[in-house]
């Protein structure tokens, strides 16, 4: 299954990049909980050593082969999905994890790279060219049974990362511009009815807070502009590493998590941000590389979908880290805290790395 | 695996190619959006997200000074201070103010209306800066509000301790000290103080509140999001305020206080050295409390000190302006001889009474005084002699000669708001009306009656500068200022004289003879007089309203018509060491102010000696009079050494 020579076509430079993220990642969670709770970060190195393992049994099984049972690994997510929502553990007000003793798991992490895999092999089959408007039908559902389900933990944010991986997959399948016009024509015109039917009052406030976080400086705003202040305080080589005030002080909330890039940019300031936007960039544009290159179209598929949630989570939790998007419960991929996302964005790699390593064989 | 039939090699490789370049064009221009959006954020607005960071994680907390200790002229400690606590709301971190208040109310046992009344009075305020909801509170109110501050239920509530002015607990001096405040807009902009400062608002606290206020410190602190202290990362300790030394001697001090509220009087007591004019001796009564303002005054207090009728707020020892009566005859006197207008031997014939201009002028004596010379005339205070006498000198010699010695103008006490008396000339009756001054109106002049006015202190002035022989030095309250930093006490040099004349001896002979025999003969004096201490003095009367006019006012007002008493003393005679007034508020007799001024002297005088203070000896008070005559009717003295009617 696996041949030495294979070791040749490895991207060891993209491997490089994705772990110094995972390590600038660690240093930035010390840097924030070390003083309070040191066992974050040792956590977030045993969940990277995991991943690593992760990584390497992705690159080792031949994409092909696990594209081809696909579908029993997206049917069991389902059922951890399932089992969440009745026996999942309670943390926040949200049920998102199942706890294994030792630590908790969180399905909705590994639900995308299932969705990739089974949305790979849907449209792979498909021989018909350009997909037909039912092929993305049946792919959309495909997408929305787990996104609702995650959804209803709640956790829109990790549920949203799923449409990336519908449309990344459509889009390189051949799916017509102009329906992806039509889709964007309707989400114009759906836009105002839902705002007047659908949302909630506390989901309209989030969006009027982001236009303006000034009306509510002390509640939904204050995340938003602490996070500015965090970022616009750090100033061009920042406060230095332990040094910041925002983070270290707890005026920005929940720090290691969602805002960790954030506290990269007050203690690293600019200069560090540059060095990790450039990584990220790197890391996504060698994993497009991958998909350019990939043997078949199956490679191509699985990479984009991967690689379409990873890039829409980095983007967004980059943009709301600034303080320009409204705050999320999204986490920036390889650097947040949060073990079951490190396992599952070091598979994805793992997989990306797969479809580029065995661009050669048959 | 070649068999798998969806791994066929991709026929639309082109497509692909292109879509995947689109998104990688796509991707470099958002992470250049994000790249430059960083860098307006933390290059170009760095410096206003710098404040703003810093404004959330670090405390300026204002360490008061305590302002300087203020001793007696001996270095007893008068006024000092005292911790107390400052219970505070922060609006900066407040979460949810009407939850604070509530919370705040309810643990500090206030009433919520009253705690939001106050947030609202400085609500245009900084958010930063402390609004202070209880002054001084309890220890009780201190823990509780402490327990929930650590409970992290009251992040923006502050308790601090604060230093805080302490007074002598009965009220001793409390026009002399003053009382301190918060600093009004007004102060803001003319001392160059902060808002929220303290700062002294009148007596000594206020003019010489730049010695005193010290410099407050400050402690920057580094807080988390709950508002708790994480570390300090500077502190400046605060300055004390200088310490000052008064000219003040606290026993003197006490003993004319203490005769004051024995005899059942409201007034004021000056007391000097004649020879520098150093105040030993400083009271207006009725007075306040100023521990009342040292940690803010509440309104009902303040409120009920203003409305007093009695107004124990007026300064009535510097700002209190009446008719000297008969004490004026002292500055006649002095004007006719050094005018060279008369000799000590002079006489006039007293008759019960005198027509000068066409007007008949009684004496207070019916039967009159019959043939009196001038220390007979002071001494039984004969009005037809000083009716006489005045006319010959004439207004204008009168009012030089009351300036020189201290009347009708500032006496320039450094204490504030002193206002000035009056003693009419021709010009100034000319600037003021217009009009011709009448020889008639010298006739009232001459008796200190007419408009003649004048405060307290400027006649403490009078007496200390015939005492003195005529130098007319400024009363003064500082005598040293501890130069701090270990380098000891440095004496106040006094300010110069107002005027120096050397009155001629046979002057000073005859008048201080004359004042000796007010007490020491058959003058209304006798209740000052102490063995062996040759104590000189002068009763006066101020009238509250003129003769007539009073018949009728009577009984048809509430307000209080009766005369005021006045004694002005010096002692001893050949020698003066003391010199001083007393002022009794409606005790219709000067010689009701006298057993006050002794008291003060036997004290004085006991201290030189290394005697134990005196005990206060109040004879009864002198029977109302059947009728109202200009001067109270004379005490027959009694037996030296022995005092009438104990009390």
């Amino acid at each position: 299954m696996f041949e030495r020579r294979l070791y040749h076509h490895l991207d060891w430079l993209l491997l490089g990049a994705t772990i110094v993220l995972c390590f600038i990642g660690v240093a930035m969670i010390y840097s924030t909980t070390g003083s309070t709770n040191p066992r974050l970060a040792m956590t977030q190195v045993y969940a990277m050593l995991i991943g690593i393992v992760a990584f390497m049994v992705c690159l080792t099984i031949d994409y092909r082969a696990l594209t081809d049972k696909s579908h029993f690994v997206y049917l069991v997510l389902l059922g951890l999905l399932i089992y969440v929502l009745v026996f999942g553990t309670t943390a926040g007000g949200a049920r998102r994890w199942i706890s294994l003793g030792v630590f908790n798991l969180q399905p909705s992490e590994f639900a995308k790279v299932g969705v990739a895999l089974v949305l790979a092999k849907f449209f792979g089959e498909n021989r018909r060219g350009n997909p037909t408007t039912g092929d993305l039908f049946i792919g959309g559902i495909l997408a929305a049974v787990p996104l609702v389900l995650i959804a209803k933990e709640p956790d829109l944010g990790t549920a949203v990362t799923i449409l990336p991986i519908f449309l990344g997959i459509a889009y390189v399948a051949g799916m017509r511009m102009r329906i992806l016009g039509i889709l964007l024509g309707v989400a114009i015109v759906a836009a105002p009815i839902a705002w007047n039917f659908a949302l909630k009052d506390y989901q309209k406030g989030r969006i009027e807070t982001f236009l303006d976080p000034s009306q509510d400086p002390k509640g939904a705003g204050y995340q938003q502009i602490q996070a500015q202040i965090t970022v616009g305080s750090g100033g061009l080589t920042g406060k230095g590493f332990r040094k910041g005030t925002q983070g270290q002080l707890r005026f920005l909330p929940v720090a290691h998590n969602d805002f960790i890039f954030s506290v990269l940019a007050e203690e690293q300031g600019f200069v560090g941000v540059l060095a990790v936007l450039s990584l990220y960039l790197f890391v996504i544009w060698r994993s497009l590389e991958a998909a350019r290159l990939a043997k078949d179209r199956l490679g191509v598929y699985l990479v984009m979908g991967l690689l379409a949630s990873f890039t829409f989570q980095v983007i967004y939790n980059i943009t709301m880290s600034a303080g320009l998007a409204p705050v999320k419960g999204l986490t920036l991929p390889l650097m947040s805290y949060g073990g079951s996302s490190m396992i599952a964005t070091l598979a994805t790699f793992g997989l990306v790395q797969n479809v580029r390593m065995r661009r050669f064989t048959n | 695996m070649s068999e798998l039939n969806f791994s066929a090699p991709i026929e639309d490789r082109r497509r692909v190619t292109i879509r995947i370049v689109v998104l990688q064009v796509l991707l470099g221009v958002s992470f250049t959006v994000l790249a430059f959006s960083f860098w307006y954020f933390q290059v170009v607005q760095n410096a206003k997200y710098e404040e703003l960071a810093a404004n959330n994680h670090q405390r300026t907390i204002a360490l008061r000074a305590p302002r300087g200790v203020m001793f007696d002229r001996e270095g007893r400690p008068i006024v000092e201070n005292r911790s107390s606590f400052s219970i505070s709301i922060v609006r900066e971190h407040t979460k949810d103010l009407n939850r604070t208040v509530r919370m705040l109310s309810e643990v500090a046992g206030l009433d919520p209306k009253w705690v939001q009344g106050e947030v609202n009075k400085h609500r245009r305020e900084p958010t930063y800066q402390p609004i202070v909801i209880v002054n001084d509170a309890s220890m009780a109110q201190v823990a509780s509000v402490m327990a929930r501050r650590l409970d992290t239920e009251l992040p923006d509530v502050l308790v601090q301790e604060v230093p805080t002015r302490q007074y002598p607990v009965d009220e001793v001096a409390a026009h002399l000290f003053g009382y301190v405040g918060e600093a009004s807009e007004g102060d803001v902009t003319s001392q160059g103080v902060q808002s929220g400062d303290i700062i002294g608002k009148s007596g000594v606290e206020r003019v010489y509140n730049k010695l005193l206020m010290g410099e407050d410190g400050a402690r920057r602190v580094v807080v988390n999001s709950v508002g708790r202290e994480i570390r300090t990362l500077e502190e400046i300790q605060p300055s004390e305020g200088r310490r000052v030394e008064l000219t003040i001697d606290m026993d003197l001090q006490r003993a004319a206080e203490e005769g004051f509220k024995a005899a059942g009087f409201n007034g004021a007591a000056v007391i000097l050295d004649p020879n520098s004019g150093e105040v030993l001796t400083f009271t207006s009564l009725p007075a306040f409390n100023p521990n009342d303002f040292a940690s803010g005054i509440n309104t009902t207090v303040w409120n009920a000190l203003n409305t007093d009728k009695q107004k124990p707020l007026m300064n009535r020892a510097i700002q209190g302006t009446y008719s000297p009566g008969s004490t004026f005859k002292i500055v006649v006197a002095t004007a006719a001889l050094e005018e060279g207008i008369i000799t000590p031997d002079f006489r006039v014939s007293c008759g019960g009474g005198a027509t000068f201009f066409g007007r008949y002028f009684h004496c207070w004596k019916k039967g009159g005084h019959g043939s009196i010379n001038l220390p007979h005339a002071i001494e039984q205070s004969c009005n037809v002699f000083f009716y006489t006498v005045g006319n010959m000198v004439g207004v204008d010699r009168i009012h030089k000669w009351a300036t020189l010695l201290g009347l009708g103008e500032k006496t320039g006490i450094d204490l504030p708001n002193e206002v000035s008396g009056l003693v009419p000339s021709t010009e100034w009756k000319k600037a003021r009306t217009g009009e011709k001054w009448y020889a008639g109106e010298t006739i009232s002049v001459s008796i200190g009656q007419g408009q003649v006015s004048i405060t307290p202190v400027s006649l403490a002035v009078m007496m200390a500068t015939v005492a003195n022989g005529g130098t007319r030095y400024v009363p003064h309250l500082l005598k040293a200022i501890d130069e701090g930093n270990g380098k000891g006490w440095k004496p106040v040099p006094p300010p110069p004289p107002k005027s120096k004349v050397v009155l001629k001896k046979e002057t000073v002979e005859a008048i201080h003879n004359g004042l000796f025999l007010v007490v020491n003969g058959a003058g209304t004096g006798g209740r000052a007089r102490i063995v062996g201490k040759d104590v000189s003095g002068k009763t006066g009367t101020a009238q509250v309203i003129s003769l007539t006019g009073g018949r009728q006012a009577m009984g048809r007002t509430d307000r209080d018509l009766r005369d005021h008493g006045w004694f002005v003393f010096f002692a001893p005679r050949d020698n003066p060491q003391i010199a001083g007034v007393i002022f009794a508020e409606h005790a219709e007799h000067g010689a009701s102010a006298a057993p006050i001024a002794k008291h003060v002297m036997e004290t004085f005088f006991a201290k030189k000696e290394g005697k134990p203070l005196p005990k206060l000896n109040m004879p009864a008070p002198i029977p109302d009079p059947e009728g109202r005559t200009p001067e109270p009717i004379p005490v027959a003295p009694p037996p030296a050494g022995t005092i009438a009617g104990m009390n």
